[in-house]
């Protein structure tokens, strides 16, 4: 009988030792990762301190992800399936902070986001300025067409000699159809050809930025947009279709307007597409994103120069810089 | 005695003959090495195409395309990989010197079937299903050499 | 009779006498199979990176079907992990007999149960779920908390392990390719039985408990009946008892002629072909049909998969098999049905290469994951053992496409072997048989390679 006590005991306690888990739970909580079908970031909202470390353990459920913070310099880490990442975030300043899935996931990719909420002493700050397609009065939504377009792609290199004098807030206000068609009104340039006048267009808009800057634009084109957009912005990326159809669907189900719905992303190697929107209204675009159009709204997660750069990088797709 | 003579002869020949199939080494092509390029398309849970088909010395260049959610593409054998998220499309390039079969597998865990998610690269003629079907005939026919005879 | 009993060396027979190694395995298996079920509950819902997806799918698997079934037939259920909770139910004992007593109602199983139709069903419906058995830890984990549970509800209605011996899905076709294994456990001299008194084997004594599979060793001429619990070893007043090393595939000389057993062959032939072509294959949409259990596409997949394993492959056999009487140059009068289960034996040895084979695909290819699960076995980022961060690497080459060639033909060759035996003896030619096992062999090649 002593060796069958000692056989139960064993038994308990092997039972007992591997049971643990199940009321133990992980040390620290873990921060989810789901598609967002699935659910997308569990928990999603987070508090932190300012100044202090703010540690997460990040792991996904299905596929790779990422996680990035909108508006920091923090470098985004891989959150790989059944594995935990360890991150240590310290936020300098307090306030709501976007974090979001770095890595494309699917159509639903970019709803993979939720907030931190940094608390702190606020900073007397003045109160943001209303975005510039705001304090310009851009109707956003409204369709946008060039009247002109080139025959030829313009080229800076081969923009004529003038002296144009044109600032930032001309060049965000305006589309180069609209500078093109100025152009053909100014006494100095009306006798240019119309093939020069163009060059004089590409040439003010690569004015207005830089090599680097047109590299950043670049890589967060690649990183954020081309999935949707195509990598050379046709609109014809890889969900270009699935977007489409997703609005068709939801427009058999949902009484709305048919420019709000889910669609295809324009083609911007149709240069009366491109051509006819002003940096502003792209920036606009991008600042506040689609409201129901299947674009997302970038506003959160890049920074007013960041979206400037992706705007002149999509320039490019019509006009060659030098 | 007579049908032990038989039997040992009978082993003997399948024994040459196995030996055979597996030895004789495949009609060498005389194909010039060439550069391949394949797109090669990654979803849940296949590559397409699936099979991919090159002669040894091609350079092989592989452009993998991701559809849904991230994959990655490893060569068995060779050991090469790449890894593309949707809409990045990531391209590597080796030189193919060994023939035989080699599964492509996704290397980035990308739902329940990931382990499962494979594909085929032939390098050269692909005589290994042959020779396996050939080995397994003769394994059928070396059967009843096996079976002691009960009434001898 | 070409026969060696392994109770000759003195030190293993006194340790497989002994009640503490047996339990002690089956103790740490015990408290594995409970580790896997919490794992897959609250461990990470990734399952190359969950504890009870690898350890059961990868680890387990591996060693039962290239290992433990091969070489020692029922040798798993000799410490599985399962019974250990329903047996104590009825003994209220871990080691021994605790004096004959016996709790629980202890009904003698209905005839309705005494064959292996149900483990058949079981299997089957196990088989239908299987991509999300083998891939989500929930999943895996509400399967072993069902056959546990079943296990222990069946102890406490019936008398002995009626639940391992007619509905266990594993312990179905465990005992089914446990006649190929070289092992045998049975008694040296059947007229010692014949003139026991006590028949402690079977009623139980102070010794040791009466067989929990309800098997007379006496009467033992195949392995699926004896559980290899080792009791009567223990028991027996006799010494009668015999653990024999024996020719491979010996119980096939005379098979049963089951169609329980024929159909239980067809089932796993057709499970096999039907996993190699939808995890090793390169068809996306028929991984996903498998996996998304209750759509349509589902359906249509479960439906194949069982039209395969019940009507395909035994209608094909049925008619290798009326060729098979036709060609025989005898023809005794046996009834057609029981030609066809005679002559399903030669597809146990087939099967078992058929899943060896299948195996060594995918458990290599894999088998990097334990490291990674060892350390951190339910994904919360614990480091047990420094491997967590193991990098995936298969260990898989041309050496595996060789060894599956060479199973696979050993597989073709035992199954001819079979063919030949049998057929002498019941009047079938062995060549259509024969041809069958080649054509399937070489099918399951062309989904392998």
């Amino acid at each position: 009988m002593k060796q069958e006590t000692l056989a139960r005991l064993v038994v308990l306690a092997l039972a007992g030792v591997a049971s643990i888990p199940l009321i133990s739970g992980p040390h620290t909580p873990l921060l989810h990762a789901r598609l967002a079908e699935e659910g997308g970031w569990t928990p999603d909202v987070l508090h932190a301190e300012a100044g202090e470390p703010f540690a997460l353990r990040l792991t996904s459920d299905d596929v790779l992800h990422g996680f990035g913070v909108g508006h920091t310099d923090i470098e985004p880490v891989l959150v790989a399936p059944g594995t935990v990442t360890d991150v240590t975030l310290t936020f300098d300043q307090p306030g709501t902070y976007t974090y979001y899935c770095t890595v494309w996931c699917g159509l639903n990719h970019w709803r993979m986001r939720g907030i931190i909420v940094v608390e702190g002493e606020t900073p007397s700050t003045a109160p943001p300025e209303p975005p510039l397609y705001v304090q310009l009065a851009i109707d956003i939504d409204a369709p946008h067409p060039a009247d002109v377009t080139p025959a030829v792609r313009p080229d800076a290199a081969n923009a004529p000699d003038a002296a144009v004098e044109f600032s930032f807030e001309q060049y965000a206000a305006t589309s180069p159809a609209q500078l093109f068609a100025e152009f053909s009104r100014q006494p100095g340039l009306k006798d240019l050809t119309d093939a020069q006048r163009w060059n004089l267009v590409a040439a003010l808009w690569a004015g207005q930025t830089s090599p680097a800057a047109l590299v950043e634009g670049e890589a967060i084109f690649r990183q954020e947009c081309a999935a949707c957009h195509g990598q050379l912005g046709g609109g014809d990326g890889l969900y270009a279709e699935a977007l489409a159809e997703a609005g068709e669907a939801a427009m058999d189900e949902l009484a709305g307007t048919h420019d709000m719905m889910i669609q295809a992303p324009p083609d911007w190697q149709d240069p009366a597409v491109l051509l006819g929107a002003s940096p502003a209204l792209l920036h606009g675009k991008m600042l506040r994103g689609g409201m129901g159009t299947g674009m997302p709204m970038w506003g959160a997660l890049y920074t007013d120069a960041q979206l400037w750069n992706v705007v002149a990088y999509l320039y490019t797709f019509q006009l060659n810089s030098p | 005695m007579n049908l032990r003579r038989k039997k040992l002869w009978m082993t003997v020949t399948l024994a040459v003959l196995a030996a055979a199939v597996i030895l004789i080494p495949a009609p060498a092509l005389a194909a010039n090495p060439i550069e391949r390029f394949v797109m090669v398309e990654a979803s849940q849970y296949a590559f397409t195409p699936a099979t991919l088909h090159a002669n040894p010395g091609d350079t092989v260049t592989i452009e993998l395309h991701s559809a849904d959610v991230a994959h990655g593409i490893y060569v068995e054998g060779y050991g090469v990989s790449a890894e593309a998220q949707p809409g990045q499309p990531v391209a590597f390039t080796f030189v193919v010197t060994e023939s035989g079969v080699f599964r492509l597998r996704c290397s980035i865990t990308c739902g329940a079937l990931h382990p499962f998610m494979l594909g085929r690269l032939t390098v050269g003629p692909n005589w290994t299903l042959a020779r396996a079907a050939a080995l397994a005939g003769l394994a059928v026919l070396a059967a009843p050499l096996a079976v002691r005879r009960e009434t001898a | 009779m070409n026969r060696v009993s392994l109770l000759q060396i003195p030190w293993l027979k006194a340790a497989l006498k002994n009640r503490w190694p047996q339990f002690t395995i089956s103790a740490l298996l015990m408290a594995g199979f409970v580790f896997a079920i919490v794992a897959g509950l609250v461990g990470t819902p990734v399952g190359s990176r969950n504890f009870g997806i690898i350890a059961v799918w990868i680890a387990w698997w591996a060693i039962l079907i290239l290992a433990v079934v091969p070489v020692t037939g029922r040798g798993w259920c000799s410490v599985c992990p399962i019974p250990m909770a329903g047996d104590f139910l009825q003994r209220r004992s871990l080691l021994g007999p605790n004096g004959g007593r016996t709790r629980g109602l202890n009904l003698r199983l209905p005839k309705l149960f005494r064959n292996i139709w149900w483990q058949n069903a079981a299997f089957a419906l196990m088989a239908i779920f299987s991509a999300a058995i083998l891939t989500n830890p929930r999943v895996t984990a509400l399967a072993l908390i069902i056959m546990l549970v079943a296990a222990i509800g069946m102890s406490a209605v019936f008398e002995r392990r009626s639940f391992c011996k007619s509905v266990c899905p594993v312990g179905g076709f465990i005992g089914l390719y446990s006649q190929v294994a070289p092992l045998e456990l049975r008694v040296a001299d059947a007229a010692a039985c014949a003139s026991c008194a006590s028949k402690a084997c079977y009623n139980g004594s102070e010794a040791g408990y009466g067989c929990p599979w309800g098997t007379f060793p006496a009467g033992l001429t195949r392995n699926p009946a004896c559980g290899l619990c080792l009791e009567c070893l223990r028991s027996c007043p006799n010494d009668n008892i015999v653990l024999n090393l024996r020719p491979f595939a010996a119980d096939l000389e005379k098979p049963a002629a089951r169609l329980d057993e024929a159909f239980k062959a067809f089932l796993m032939l057709g499970a096999a072909l039907v996993y190699a072509a939808v995890f090793l294959g390169p068809w996306g949409n028929l991984k996903v049909a498998a996996l998304a259990a209750g759509t349509w596409p589902w359906l249509g997949y479960a439906a194949a998969f069982l039209l395969i394993c019940l009507a395909l492959l035994p209608g094909l056999f049925w008619v290798a098999v009326r060729l098979a009487k036709r060609m025989a140059p005898a023809k005794p009068h046996t009834a057609r049905r029981h030609d066809f289960a005679q002559a399903a034996a030669a597809l146990v040895p087939l099967g078992l290469a058929f899943w060896a084979a299948f195996s060594l695909s995918f458990v290599f290819a894999n088998g990097s994951y334990l490291l990674n699960v060892l350390s951190d076995p339910l994904g919360w980022g614990w480091d047990l053992f420094g491997t967590a961060g193991a990098v995936w690497s298969p260990l898989y080459g041309s050496w595996t496409v060789a060894v599956q060639v060479g199973v696979l033909a050993l597989g073709a060759f035992g199954a001819a072997r079979v063919a030949q035996r049998a057929g002498a003896r019941g009047g079938l030619h062995p060549l259509p048989v024969s041809g069958y096992s080649l054509a399937l062999t070489v099918v399951m090649m062309g989904l392998l390679l």
